[in-house]
């Protein structure tokens, strides 16, 4: 089995370049956290209403700590507008209660799968000010593309104003 | 026993083949094959460019009443779009192929030609029930990926299941032609198309038990009553099982091309024999542990998996960086044939004025940008920024629709010219059809990929979106400008559809002289020097189940099997 020099010479640079870019990755996926969606929650669709879906919103954990349930069925997310102080520590619990569908909010790292019966959780931050989409990006029928919802980001002068749940 | 009857088999068993035509025996069933292969293409690929435009900001305030001609409904034309092209048109096309391959490098007529037309009209059978599904009966626009608990009517699947066992029996009857050679030419190597058509299809036939599977418990139940709840997650599973080796099924005959005719067509000789068939045993071999990097978002699948899959799919990259090295030396070699004499000069000193070869090496070239793409998307730590966005069609039209369509095409002009003993009806055509392709994926691509970047969503009805002529929303508006470059995009791939089209239906019915030049380098010889044990299929299917095992055992441990989903149509409200 000859194998010529110059293509051996190219399947070391193939190995050198594979390997180098798995390094790069298990190290950045530590450096910066990047945490994927991974099992946390099972439950049955048709006993939503006994779990923390029954009431989906923003809870104030105390400190800078958040979590927001968030219900998404065909064609809408509740509740439709969240609004989340700036550089507080959000998590997101997000399920469907129907079809597939998708959580992802523009310009931030927040990109889940929904899937009916399974919780898709991630914590994130929200630095930037401003009002961003979330969008479902998944096909769930004839209406997907209506499928919106926004958040706000709220500087803190401005949510000292607004009353606090 | 077993003596007596291989002694008069090769008497029966070998055909000449003529160059420059078909035997009747390859003419029709081939010929039937890519043809009805284009034609259920020619819808599906209509829509493409319809749904560029109506995605474009700039083109619907042009032509504010403009809609998709016939599949008015956005989803309904993505669902076209995407079973007719990606389905379809191409199983057809592959299969027909590797009748072709087989027969001519092995010089000897199918195991069973009855077979052959069997398994042809199950597919047509499929191709019917499933296109009325969609186009007619309507209730189908479930896209070309039909997640569960999203229900289509039952003709939606059961055509995609005859397709599916069209293709169990096309592949019995190619196996058991290899295995008919192989008892007549005990100790010879196949040639490499042959190992190429066996790799393509073993892998075939165990990824698709996995869709079968999901069809069966599933699927089908579901859209006719039979079961009233379905399992999202694990039909997401199954479906992705299958999903990734159904990528390098369309790649096969485009790397058979590259590999057994494209160095002699371009007027070279391929580099390696040995690293063409490591490469094809590596393509269909890690096609099946990688499938969770299609799932990199889902809820019910752990972040271990999801990292073990994103590294195999780096070493998945290794057979097409393998190909990039041994067709980049065969182009060179053609290139130097052709008067190059500098270092990379050959890279430009190609035969231009051949649309086989611009074709394929055009699909060569944007499979730069496919496998680049896929390797940042597939990404564990940066499919979070890109999973579901235009990125993703970004790159798969640089894949399935650049480099595998334009290698089919180039393919597709020697072979209707070969099926109809004529010349190409317009060489200038075809050229023009080449470069619109090229230059109108491009822009199409990196409309996508960049609008994606933006944070655009993919399959989605933007121009009915609340957001889409919302002065408020920044991003997306940000965004919009490549999307009119996407259309522009899609403008110019109508063209090239166009021009494509008109060429073959010229080829068949107008073109007037006769075939001189072959352009179908056959090898009926494998490399003698190379081991044996490289064919030993039994070998590499165990393989293939231990590694997929591996893969994919661990995923059903995290799934609490649930079974829960109440279905629903496509409208949004439940089926019954």
């Amino acid at each position: 089995m000859h194998i010529d020099k110059l293509e051996r010479f190219w399947m070391l640079a193939i190995a050198v370049v594979i390997g180098s870019l798995s390094a790069v990755l298990l190290v950045t996926a530590f450096l910066f956290e990047v945490r994927l969606p991974t099992p946390y929650e099972q439950f049955d669709p048709a006993e939503i209403e006994e779990t923390e879906f029954a009431e989906p919103g923003v809870r104030h954990m105390g400190g800078n700590k958040y979590h927001v349930h968030v219900l998404a069925q065909t064609w809408f997310f509740t509740p439709d507008e969240i609004r989340i102080p700036r550089g507080a520590e959000v998590t997101f619990f997000v399920t469907s209660k129907d079809v597939t569908h998708g959580f992802f909010i523009e310009e931030h790292n927040v990109n889940l799968m929904l899937l009916p019966g399974h919780v898709a959780r991630i914590t994130t931050h929200f630095q930037k000010p401003g009002t961003y989409k979330i969008l479902c990006h998944e096909y769930c029928g004839s209406g997907h593309h209506t499928m919106v919802a926004d958040l706000i980001v709220e500087a803190p002068s401005d949510s000292d104003s607004d009353e606090e749940k | 026993m077993q003596r007596a009857k291989t002694i008069d088999r090769p008497v029966l068993a070998r055909l000449t083949f003529p160059p420059l035509s078909m035997l009747k025996e390859e003419r029709w069933l081939i010929g039937s094959h890519i043809l009805v292969a284009l034609l259920a293409l020619f819808p599906g690929i209509l829509m493409g460019p319809f749904q560029a435009f109506s995605r474009s900001p700039g083109f619907v305030a042009m032509f504010p009443e403009w809609e998709i001609p016939v599949f008015s409904f956005y989803y309904q034309a993505l669902t076209v779009h995407g079973v007719m092209n990606a389905l379809f048109f191409t199983v057809l096309f592959i299969v027909g192929h590797a009748y072709f391959v087989m027969q001519r490098s092995l010089q000897r007529p199918l195991w069973k030609p009855g077979l052959a037309w069997l398994a042809f009209v199950v597919m047509i059978a499929g191709l019917l029930a499933t296109a009325y599904a969609i186009m007619i009966e309507g209730r189908s626009s479930v896209l070309y990926t039909f997640y569960t608990p999203l229900t289509a009517q039952p003709w939606f699947y059961l055509g995609l299941t005859l397709l599916i066992v069209g293709t169990w029996m096309a592949a019995t009857n190619l196996f058991m032609t290899y295995a008919g050679w192989k008892r007549d030419n005990p100790g010879k190597r196949c040639p490499l198309a042959v190992f190429g058509v066996m790799s393509n299809f073993l892998m075939w036939c165990f990824a698709t038990t996995s869709v079968a599977l999901l069809m069966f418990s599933m699927l089908i139940p579901a859209s006719f009553g039979w079961i009233e709840k379905t399992d999202p997650q694990l039909a997401r599973i199954l479906f992705w099982f299958f999903g990734h080796p159904l990528v390098y099924f369309w790649l096969f005959p485009a790397y058979i091309s590259w590999y057994t005719m494209l160095p002699a067509q371009a007027g070279g000789r391929l580099f390696s024999q040995l690293l063409g068939r490591v490469a094809f045993l590596m393509l269909a071999i890690f096609s099946l542990p990688v499938g969770v990097h299609h799932l990199l978002a889902d809820p019910g699948i752990s972040q271990v998996a999801k990292f073990v899959h994103t590294v195999l799919t780096f070493v998945v990259i290794v057979p097409s960086l393998l190909t990039a090295f041994n067709i980049g030396a065969a182009l060179e070699r053609a290139g130097r044939q052709h008067g190059a004499t500098r270092r990379l000069d050959w890279l430009w000193k190609q035969d231009w004025k051949n649309p086989v070869v611009t074709a394929q090496i055009g699909g060569l070239f944007m499979f730069i940008f496919g496998g680049f793409s896929g390797m940042i998307h597939a990404s564990f730590t940066l499919n979070i920024a890109l999973h579901n966005t235009s990125w993703v069609p970004a790159h798969f039209h640089m894949t399935l629709a650049s480099a595998v369509m334009l290698t089919y095409i180039g393919m597709l002009y020697w072979f209707v010219p070969l099926l109809r003993g004529r010349v190409l009806w317009s060489r200038t055509a075809a050229l023009a059809q080449v470069a619109t392709w090229v230059g109108g994926m491009i822009l199409f691509g990196h409309g996508m990929g960049a609008a994606g970047v933006g944070g655009v969503i993919r399959r989605t009805d933007l121009a009915n979106a609340p957001y889409f002529g919302d002065e408020t929303a920044l991003a997306f508006q940000k965004a919009s400008v490549w999307l009119n470059t996407t259309a522009i995009g899609g403008g110019l791939l109508l063209i090239s559809v166009i021009l494509l089209y008109t060429n073959l239906v010229g080829t068949l019915f107008f073109s007037r002289k006769p075939l001189t030049e072959n352009q179908v380098p056959i090898s009926t010889e494998g490399d003698t020097r190379l081991p044996l044990w490289l064919e030993n299929w039994w070998m590499w299917l165990g393989v293939m189940i231990i590694l997929a095992a591996m893969a994919w055992g661990p995923l059903l441990v995290d799934e609490e099997i649930l079974f829960n989903a109440p279905i629903t149509g496509p409208t949004g409200l439940p089926m019954r």
